[in-house]
């Protein structure tokens, strides 16, 4: 089998795995992942031979530094095989990366999957709606591109409504309040439920413009906050948010659910608040622990020598996602994390060193160069 | 009702002096200074005695000085603002605010006050160290640190008050790869010490190798660097680090295996790829090809503070005009640039 032909086959697998196969296991998946990016990712490969031996458990297998997704490709497939490329949206090092994607199927079958399990509570109709800028044709972000599949999926509708710039509800000067008012009133009069999907900043900037006031949204509202303030607003404390939000909408703080992704991961997490979802009924989750789908591993290791901590000990998140197939099986970020519950407490970005001299650091340099 | 010449001359000398009697390491005012040196600045205790025995500018020429003279504006007073700078950084500062003016005021780094202590302890009633500068118009304020505290500085000023910032920045070393081995080897020695000196964590430090020749050859450059630096670094030990730069070297290093290629060199490494990369301090660095180096440079000119050249003439006439504001040296000259004026000649405002 050529290269892509192996590719196919682990994405109908990690597809298969995703809808609950039982013949499958996630260590079994993630050794033949490891083999085939073995094969086909120099980079990788290097990673594991610096490693000195092939890796006996998910712990072991090294992660790509996201850093490396700013400064070179990772990607087994050519760019001319690129179905989507995401581009991060940068963070306070300034630098952005991109994610290349040669398959969008299996994004959108692990995203809908994991997703429907957090954020649906019922089989009522739905309105769905985003504080987020107007997706882009083909989509650059993948928080655009996951927010527009849920559009699709929670509410069934058709490809034109998910452009309609009713369901898009940040303009460029910022929230468009009277849209959101408008759905809200009309998922009321429908009886339907109201999803909006927001990032953090986003959701401060509708406070901002509420000043106060509340929104008349229908009771089985549920909002899915994710990311952080990228020095987009004013920081707010995630539980001061939640609160905030929760009693803008009229609703019960468990149905402020948080997700957790990034562009160079094709899987997210999420908190397993939201009375009567799924996750929930599975895991009773407490606010600011998130859940790991069946198909990802956070796997908190030391941030100098990379190895896992003790359970339950603070280290920074190495994420492996079995469905990052052309990519990056494992990921090293910088998030600091915890195990807790059987889920993942995050902590933060892990702060960088104090300088101690007049050299330029690395987070300055990359400030100074980004556009 | 400015000094003279002399006078001016004569405010340098006590400064000289104490600096001079931190550098003999057997003297008692030596082995203190080692001491408190080597706690403050986490550089291990042979990096704190090479970097006062290469670095400390205790015998200036008097060409140097006169130099020194000529290029610093006269004012009634002067203040030096330190920031945990590498630590004879303190010395030259100083030494400005002297030629300056009658009156000097000081404030150290908090963290890291040692170094100006001790100048202090050896030329007593040279300076005054403060808690705060109260600067007033008419005033000249030599101010180090990073780009954030310098802006704060610049917008917190009186009216009046002349600013001299100095922020971060970094060396490169350029280097003909058409150099014969043994030549090369020797000019990759020199340059490893200046990678060691202070752990890289001066602004004169260098963190990348531009090598103006084939793939193959910037590899074997690359791989002789991390041998002399592990060779010199059994000699002179790299000092501890904190957890946050070997979490960040740790990142560093695994994003340059994935991108590209890695030779150990001791504590540190080296890297090699294709375009320019800043590794973290530590003994790290970056090596590359560049066909024209001066024009891969230009575009970094703001943050390069010196460069080190080995190769034909037309290629350092290149670099000093791609690199106007930066000084220029010799392989192993890097830390030590003339005692002419301040160690930034970029003229950045803030």
């Amino acid at each position: 089998m050529n290269r892509n032909e192996r590719s196919d086959e682990l994405h109908a697998k990690v597809q298969r795995f995703a809808r609950g196969d039982q013949a499958l296991n996630f260590a079994d998946l993630a050794r033949e992942i490891t083999e085939f990016q073995r094969e086909f990712s120099p980079g990788f490969a290097r990673l594991l031979v610096r490693l000195g031996r092939t890796p006996n458990a998910i712990e072991e297998i090294p992660g790509v530094p996201c850093d490396a997704f700013r400064v070179a490709r990772v990607a087994l497939h050519a760019e001319s095989e690129d179905l989507r490329c995401f581009a991060t949206s940068g963070t306070t090092g300034g630098a952005r990366g991109t994610h290349a994607l040669r398959r969008i199927d299996t994004y959108r079958e692990v995203a809908l999957s994991f997703g429907r399990r957090a954020l649906l509570a019922d089989d009522r109709s739905r309105r769905v709606v985003a504080l987020a800028p107007r997706l882009d044709d083909p989509p650059t972000s993948s928080l655009g591109h996951m927010m527009a599949l849920f559009m699709s999926d929670f509410e069934g509708s058709v490809e034109s409504e998910i452009h309609s710039p009713e369901r898009w509800l940040i303009g460029e000067h910022g929230v468009d309040l009277e849209a959101l008012e408008r759905a809200a009133r009309d998922a009321r009069d429908a009886d339907q439920t109201l999803i909006v999907l927001a990032t953090s900043f986003a959701l401060v900037a509708l406070l901002d413009a509420l000043a106060g006031r509340a929104i008349a949204a229908p009771a089985r509202t549920v909002i899915m906050q994710t990311g952080g303030f990228k020095g987009k607003s004013r920081e707010i404390a995630a539980s001061e948010l939640r609160r905030a939000v929760a009693e803008s909408f009229g609703i019960d703080p468990r149905c402020v659910v948080a997700e957790y992704g990034m562009t160079e991961l094709t899987s997210q997490l999420y908190e397993a608040t939201l009375p009567g979802s799924a996750l929930e009924a599975e895991h009773h989750g407490m606010p600011g622990v998130y859940f790991e789908p069946p198909w990802l591993r956070v796997v908190p290791v030391d941030p100098v020598g990379l190895e896992p901590v003790a359970p339950g000990e603070t280290g920074i998140a190495r994420i492996v996602d079995l469905a990052n197939i052309d990519s990056a099986l494992a990921i090293q970020t910088q998030d600091r994390v915890r195990r807790v519950n059987g889920g993942i407490e995050l902590l933060g970005r892990a702060p960088g060193a104090t300088p101690r001299g007049c050299s330029l650091t690395i987070e300055e340099f990359l400030q100074a160069r980004s556009p | 009702m400015s000094s003279t010449r002399a006078e001016r001359r004569a405010r340098l000398e006590p400064l000289l002096e104490s600096a001079r009697s931190l550098v003999d390491g057997t003297s008692t005012r030596g082995k203190f200074a080692r001491e408190r040196l080597v706690e403050a600045s986490g550089l291990s205790r042979q990096g704190v005695d090479f970097a006062l025995k290469r670095c400390l500018e205790a015998n200036p020429s008097e060409a140097e000085l006169s130099t020194l003279l000529a290029s610093t504006p006269e004012a009634p007073r002067a203040q030096v603002l330190l920031s945990a700078n590498v630590f004879v950084a303190a010395h030259r500062a100083i030494a400005l605010a002297l030629a300056a003016a009658p009156l000097v005021f000081v404030r150290a780094s908090r963290r890291e006050p040692a170094m100006t202590e001790l100048l202090l302890d050896g030329a007593r009633g040279s300076f005054e160290l403060m808690p705060e500068l109260e600067p007033r118009a008419g005033d000249q304020l030599w101010a180090y640190g990073s780009d954030e505290t310098l802006r704060d500085v610049a917008r917190k000023l009186p009216p009046g008050v002349s600013l001299h910032a100095h922020g971060t920045g970094f060396g490169v070393g350029v280097i003909d790869g058409a150099l014969a081995d043994t030549e090369l080897e020797a000019q990759l020695a020199r340059f490893s010490e200046d990678v060691a000196l202070f752990d890289q964590r001066g602004c004169l430090s260098p963190r990348a190798l531009l090598v103006q020749g084939s793939s193959e050859r910037t590899r074997e450059v690359a791989r002789v660097l991390a041998r002399r630096l592990a060779a010199l670094e059994a000699a002179i030990p790299r000092g501890t680090l904190q957890t946050a730069e070997l979490a960040e070297i740790a990142r560093y290093r695994d994003s340059a295996v994935f991108c590209g290629e890695l030779f150990d060199a001791g504590s540190g490494f080296v890297s090699v790829g294709v375009e320019f990369a800043l590794p973290p301090i530590g003994r790290n660095v970056h090596v590359f090809a560049a066909a024209a180096p001066a024009r891969t440079l230009a575009s970094l000119a703001e943050f390069i503070t010196v460069h080190a050249v080995e190769g034909k003439p037309e290629l350092r006439a290149a670099l000093a005009e791609a690199l106007p504001s930066a000084r220029s040296c010799a392989f192993g000259g890097m830390q030590t640039p003339p005692f002419d004026g301040p160690v930034d000649r970029r003229q950045r405002r803030f």
